[in-house]
């Protein structure tokens, strides 16, 4: 079977900073993947790669049937940009801060993109976002504005308003570390309902715990490189030293 | 950021585009009788003035004016101005006469054509009553002279050796006399006595006569149209030989002025017998269509336009290319390193120079909207980089271009940060309105200018200008409090 992500040769530099030296990887579809990392470490912009949020120097990033070179990307402006909003238009976002729109309501967060940029019904689109929101636990909660809400409740709008696009994969950056640690709780367990209904998910964490609970892969990035990977064991019994120091000095702080 | 260059380089074919079109219009459907636009100041009375109960212009000049229209079967228009920009806009061919008391003198007949002479007057030198040391010419040297700039006067007072302060009218020269600001002028002894008339002051005198010359005042022409020059002195001539001229001389000054050697002129004062109370009640109706028909929709469209331009210049100045971004750099440069003053000549009396010849209402609207917008064009940039940067971010995850970016996310979160200081910009552009004047446009300090020179009662009037003003501000500023909650309501 074909993996859904496919990532070969990923490069980036910012200046002189080497922060991605060949990075490999392949998500299958359905799957849980974990990137974890000390800070620095390149994992960020994996992910943020994986979005175009970063245009990455060399490399392919292939979801599904879109895939963008980005050694030969299209001189032209035009073309260059429907090659990475189709590759973007398979992922969805969800960002440490939660990056919320704040000027409109939780129902206008989520039918944002769905009627500005995918053009759907305006009906279909509320239909759509009452089921996320009860999917994430925050029915009834349409009108309020994000800042009336709680961190936690934030987060759950952000991960709503990623899926209202029907994304392939969900892309999930730190979603709990900008949390008090009491509502880090109701945000994992959002992630861990949406890992067991076979939504595919590429998530940066430090939360190991939690990790070795949802992660069908473990991807250790150390230097700008893959250090280490393999299933939910490689936290339980690491081979290479950087990634058990990296796990002592986690678990410690916990 | 293309379809946004597209719209700048439209607006400014619309905006370059209209003079061109509006007197192609004009002169389609011509009427037979020739309009002639006159320029004349209706701040200087007995000649030029806004009669107060009928609000029309009116005076010694402006009847002649309008006998002669007559005579030669003219159209004629009335263009109101202050007296220094009443050569300027027969420059920029805004006006095609001017009335008001204009003395014949080499220079102005090296530039202009002067009609037959039909007021004969002579110089005089006034200062305040307490002043006993200024009696001729010779005693103003190294004393301080108010003027106005282009009048032939201040030549008289250069000559003489006295230090020139420029003002605009003579009300207000007479008010710095007697507050001992400046130490004398030299006027016409018939507009001096007009003003002594009408205002009952003893705080000013005639001091005596400015050199023993007597001066012929004409109406002027551009040097270019001869053929309205002609069609005038045919019109001069016939009023004189049938008695007209002789007829509102009389009216006014009690004697023949048209004639040199009048004798003894008695003036009877344009403006006499009112209480304060009754000029502020007089002024305040036209003071409030000033404001309604001038500064009021002057400031809307100037506000409206210059956001927009506003919000191009900001936009280009984030923009990632130094070819979009420069030009609006220079643009918001000019526009905050130069007077509103210079820029509202030089769109007036230095545009026309190149073919873009707008009307008053245009001109001002166009200066004052390329002033906000090159100082409200800041305000938004600075608005813009204010909304977090992750604002854009997510924008972009769920699909956004640029364009829809800006319109539904960023621009909304900036405004509500812009709306503060662009109120100041537009209570700042309201007062700024009062500079208009000087492209011949009537607002409402120019009718407050208007009904101090007739009544000279300068407090009342400019202290009624204020109320007026700060009513339109205090109007805004609730307007600004409402539209801060309406922008900001998501924000807890």
């Amino acid at each position: 079977m074909t993996a859904l992500v496919e990532v070969t040769g990923l490069e980036k530099s910012f200046g002189d900073h080497r922060v991605l030296r060949g990075v490999d990887l392949a998500v299958d579809s359905g799957t849980a993947t974990v990137l974890l990392g000390p800070s620095g470490s390149g994992k960020t912009t994996v992910l943020r790669s994986l979005n175009v949020l970063e245009i990455p120097d060399r490399g392919v990033v292939r979801i599904d049937d879109a895939s963008v070179d980005f050694a030969s990307l299209p001189r032209d402006k035009r073309e260059r940009n429907r090659a990475i909003g189709a590759l973007r238009a398979r992922s969805g976002m969800v960002f440490q801060a939660h990056n919320l729109f704040p000027h409109m309501t939780v129902l206008g967060n989520l039918i944002e993109g769905p009627v500005q940029v995918q053009r759907l019904p305006r009906e279909e689109a509320v239909a759509q976002a009452r089921v996320l929101l009860e999917q994430v636990g925050l029915a009834g909660r349409e009108d309020a504005y994000p800042a009336q809400l709680s961190g936690g409740q934030q987060q759950r709008v952000g991960i709503a308003r990623a899926l209202a696009l029907k994304p392939e994969v969900l892309l999930l950056d730190e979603p709990t570390s900008a949390l008090d640690p009491e509502l880090v709780g109701e945000v994992l367990a959002v992630i861990r309902d949406l890992a067991a209904e076979g939504l595919t998910l590429v998530i940066v964490t430090h939360e190991v715990r939690f990790a070795r609970d949802v992660a069908d892969q473990v991807l250790f990035l150390d230097g700008g490189v893959i250090a280490e990977r393999g299933g939910a064991e490689v936290l339980e019994d690491p081979r290479e030293e950087r990634t058990k120091q990296f796990l002592a000095r986690v678990l410690e702080a916990r | 950021m293309r379809r946004v260059l597209i719209l700048l380089v439209l607006l400014l074919g619309a905006i370059l585009a209209m003079p061109a079109i509006a007197p192609a219009a004009s002169a389609a459907d011509a009427p037979s009788r020739p309009v002639v636009r006159v320029g004349t100041e209706g701040t200087y009375p007995p000649f030029s003035y806004i009669d107060p109960k009928s609000g029309e212009v009116t005076g010694f000049d402006i009847e002649v004016a309008r006998a002669v229209a007559a005579k030669a079967g003219w159209d004629l228009k009335i263009v109101r101005g202050t007296f220094d920009s009443l050569f300027p806009a027969m420059d920029a061919g805004r006006i095609d006469m001017i009335a008001n008391q204009i003395t014949i003198n080499p220079d102005r007949e090296a530039h202009y054509l002067f009609s037959t002479p039909y007021t004969y007057s002579h110089g005089v030198i006034v200062t305040a009553a307490g002043t006993d040391d200024i009696t001729t010419l010779a005693d103003l040297k190294g004393r301080t002279a108010a003027q106005s700039q282009t009048s032939n006067w201040t030549q008289v007072a250069k000559d003489a050796g006295a230090k020139v302060q420029y003002v605009d009218q003579f009300s207000q020269t007479a008010a710095l006399l007697a507050q001992g600001r400046v130490d004398a002028t030299i006027n016409d002894n018939i507009a001096v006595l007009d003003y002594l008339a009408t205002s009952g002051s003893t705080k000013i005198k005639i001091a005596g006569d400015a050199g023993d010359e007597v001066n012929k005042q004409a109406l002027v022409f551009p040097k270019s149209d001869s053929a309205l020059r002609d069609q005038a002195d045919a019109a001069l001539a016939a009023l004189k030989a049938d008695g007209t001229l002789a007829r509102i001389s009389q009216k006014y000054f009690k004697s023949d002025v048209t004639v040199p050697n009048a004798g003894q002129v008695h003036v009877k004062g344009s403006d006499v017998g009112r209480s304060t109370a009754q000029v502020v009640r007089d002024a305040a109706w036209p003071m409030l269509r000033g404001t309604l028909k001038g500064t009021i929709p002057l400031t809307i469209v100037s506000f409206v336009v210059g956001l927009l331009i506003a919000l191009l210049a900001a936009l280009a100045r984030i923009s990632s290319s130094w070819w979009v971004r420069a030009p609006a750099r220079v643009y918001i440069s000019i526009i905050r390193g130069t007077p509103l003053l210079v820029q509202l000549f030089i769109v007036f009396y230095g545009l026309p120079e190149l073919g873009v010849d707008l009307p008053s209402f245009p001109a001002a609207c166009l200066a004052l909207s390329l002033n906000v917008g090159g100082y409200a064009a800041e305000i938004i940039r600075a608005s813009i980089l204010a909304v977090p940067r992750g604002q854009f971010e997510a924008a972009t995850t769920i699909g956004m271009g640029y364009a829809r970016t800006m319109r539904r996310i960023v621009l909304p979160q900036a405004a509500r940060i812009a709306v503060p200081p662009l109120s100041n910009t537009l209570l700042s552009l309201i007062k700024d309105t009062s500079l208009a004047s000087v492209v011949l446009m009537t607002e409402l300090f120019r009718e407050a200018q208007v009904a101090a020179s007739v009544s000279t009662r300068f407090m009342a009037l400019y202290c009624l200008a204020a109320l007026y003003y700060w009513i339109i501000c205090y109007v805004v500023s609730l307007g600004q409090n409402a539209l801060e909650k309406r922008v900001g309501r998501y924000a807890v």
